[in-house]
């Protein structure tokens, strides 16, 4: 039996976290969004989250600030993605219409799209430029460091750098999977 | 070796290993200092994996590089408001993990196991390789194995409706309480727990509880549940065991505690029932696929209104 002395660690039941939290997260995500339906959403993707990445909490206070921490995240997390579908939306719209892909395609670029975005949100702006100029113009290293008025060594050191941080969050996300 | 025993300083390699062989033309002898490097270790191997994988994510843009590279730069020109919304949220580092981590999210129902499979509120329909129709209730998991002289499908949880396509293999459901064999027919199995609720509504169904206990043909219009031990009595069916495929609520004469605890399977949070009104007795069809309007339906028609204590916390009290 643990002694009374010890901390009491609330075991990470998820529906016991869901009854007493998804109220306000609900809410406040509501309230941030100003939609009910995307918030619904939102506010499942934070149990989700906890469903894949299990965790203990001391106390309530404890859950709360963890969850609305969650909370923040996902809300940035979606605004992020529907600037980037936005932008896509609108490089679409200026195509000829016998040029637009398919449903399907449009999907995966977009998913693709909202990743890349996401990584490129974390470097330093050369160096997102360096990676995007040799991943989707093509551009060789001698090319790209024209464009960004560096040299081709800066630009090996910048693609590394944009490559390492796509590692990370890999594997972080692997850990947390595990 | 999982990602667990990966370090910085290989992860650091791995890209560098990138950087360098990402250019074009690939300077002279890089190519086979690669190779050295990918052999070394397990550990080198691992990492290079990751490079590959990341390399996948991206794989869809190529296809419309030019596309994409438009929309990244459209980006940036907003990125200097995206960085306000950003701080009046205090945001911290991890917005864009979730991102990533979104994204990987989206594949989770893979991670079950099962062959099918749906989620709260979710029906699902699916015609199988022989004919074979199955309705999968809100809430169901379950395998379809075909082999060349078997047809089985098995049970874990949740409810599904059969109407079994013309193929000379024997076809039969599995559960965790036993076993099904129809005759050519329309009957849906129900998990419960500790029990499976059998109801046929076209030819016969053979049940057998546990491995080899007792057999009972059950009749078209006849309902069977039974536990791992033993079958019970058998009952008329009832319509509301089939109705839901056609995304039908079907209420006779049910009692309005058992009819909410049906519908709450549709919905997403708590919906209760006060002891007062728990025997008050429901008659007609419902849609599923709007249980809110089922819920003031029901205000209409019986001396019942909903509290809402929260959005998502809804209890049916007397009026």
């Amino acid at each position: 039996m643990a002694s009374p002395l010890e901390p009491v660690s609330t075991p990470c039941n998820v529906s016991d976290l869901y009854i007493a939290h998804h109220g306000w997260i609900r809410q406040w995500l509501s309230k941030k969004l100003g939609n009910t339906s995307d918030a619904a959403e939102l506010a499942h993707d934070v149990f989700v989250r906890l469903l894949v990445q299990p965790r203990t909490f001391t106390n309530d206070s404890h859950a709360r600030a963890y969850l609305s921490a969650m909370s923040r995240h996902v809300c940035v997390d979606f605004w992020r993605r529907k600037q980037v579908e936005r932008a896509w939306a609108e490089v679409l719209s200026q195509r000829p219409e016998q040029h637009s892909p398919s449903e399907e395609h449009r999907a995966l670029v977009l998913e693709a799209l909202q990743q890349l975005q996401a990584m490129l949100d974390r470097l330093p702006g050369k160096v997102a430029q360096a990676f995007c100029l040799a991943q989707l113009e093509g551009l060789n290293y001698r090319q790209i460091g024209e464009r960004l008025g560096v040299s081709e060594r800066t630009v090996t050191k910048y693609m590394a750098q944009a490559m390492l941080q796509c590692l990370l969050l890999e594997v972080e996300l692997e850990g947390a999977l595990l | 070796m999982t990602a667990a025993t990966l370090d910085h300083a290989t992860l650091q390699q791995a890209a560098h290993w990138f950087a360098r062989l990402s250019d074009e033309p690939v300077a002279h002898g890089v190519h086979e200092a690669w190779c050295q490097w990918h052999a070394q270790s397990e550990r080198n191997r691992l990492a290079w994996c990751y490079v590959e994988r990341v390399s996948q994510r991206f794989a869809p843009l190529q296809g419309d590089a030019a596309g994409a590279a438009q929309t990244l730069e459209h980006l940036r020109h907003t990125r200097r408001s995206r960085r306000q919304v950003l701080r009046s949220l205090s945001i911290v580092l991890g917005g864009a993990m979730l991102g990533w981590a979104g994204w990987r999210q989206r594949w989770l129902p893979d991670a079950l196991t099962t062959d099918y499979h749906t989620g709260t509120a979710v029906l699902g329909a699916q015609r199988l390789a022989d004919g074979t129709q199955v309705w999968l209730n809100s809430g169901t998991a379950l395998d379809v194995d075909y082999s060349a002289t078997q047809r089985t499908v098995r049970l874990y949880a949740g409810e599904v409706l059969i109407n079994t396509g013309r193929d000379p293999r024997p076809f039969s459901v599995e559960t965790a309480q036993g076993h099904l064999q129809p005759l050519g027919t329309r009957f849906s199995v129900r998990e419960r727990g500790e029990r499976t609720e059998l109801s046929v509504f076209e030819g016969q169904v053979k049940a057998t509880a546990g491995v080899g206990g007792d057999t009972r043909v059950v009749a078209a219009g006849q309902a069977l549940a039974f536990d791992a031990q033993r079958l019970f009595a058998t009952e008329p069916a009832r319509l509301e065991r089939q109705a839901w495929a056609q995304g039908v609520l079907l209420a006779n004469d049910t009692r309005l505690a058992d009819f909410i605890a049906e519908l709450a399977t549709y919905r997403h949070g708590h919906l209760g029932v006060d002891p007062r009104v728990a025997d008050l007795r429901v008659m007609g069809t419902y849609p599923l696929h709007d249980t809110d309007q089922v819920l003031s339906m029901l205000e209409h028609v019986l001396p019942v209104r909903l509290e809402h204590t929260l959005p998502w916390w809804v209890t049916v009290v007397p009026r």
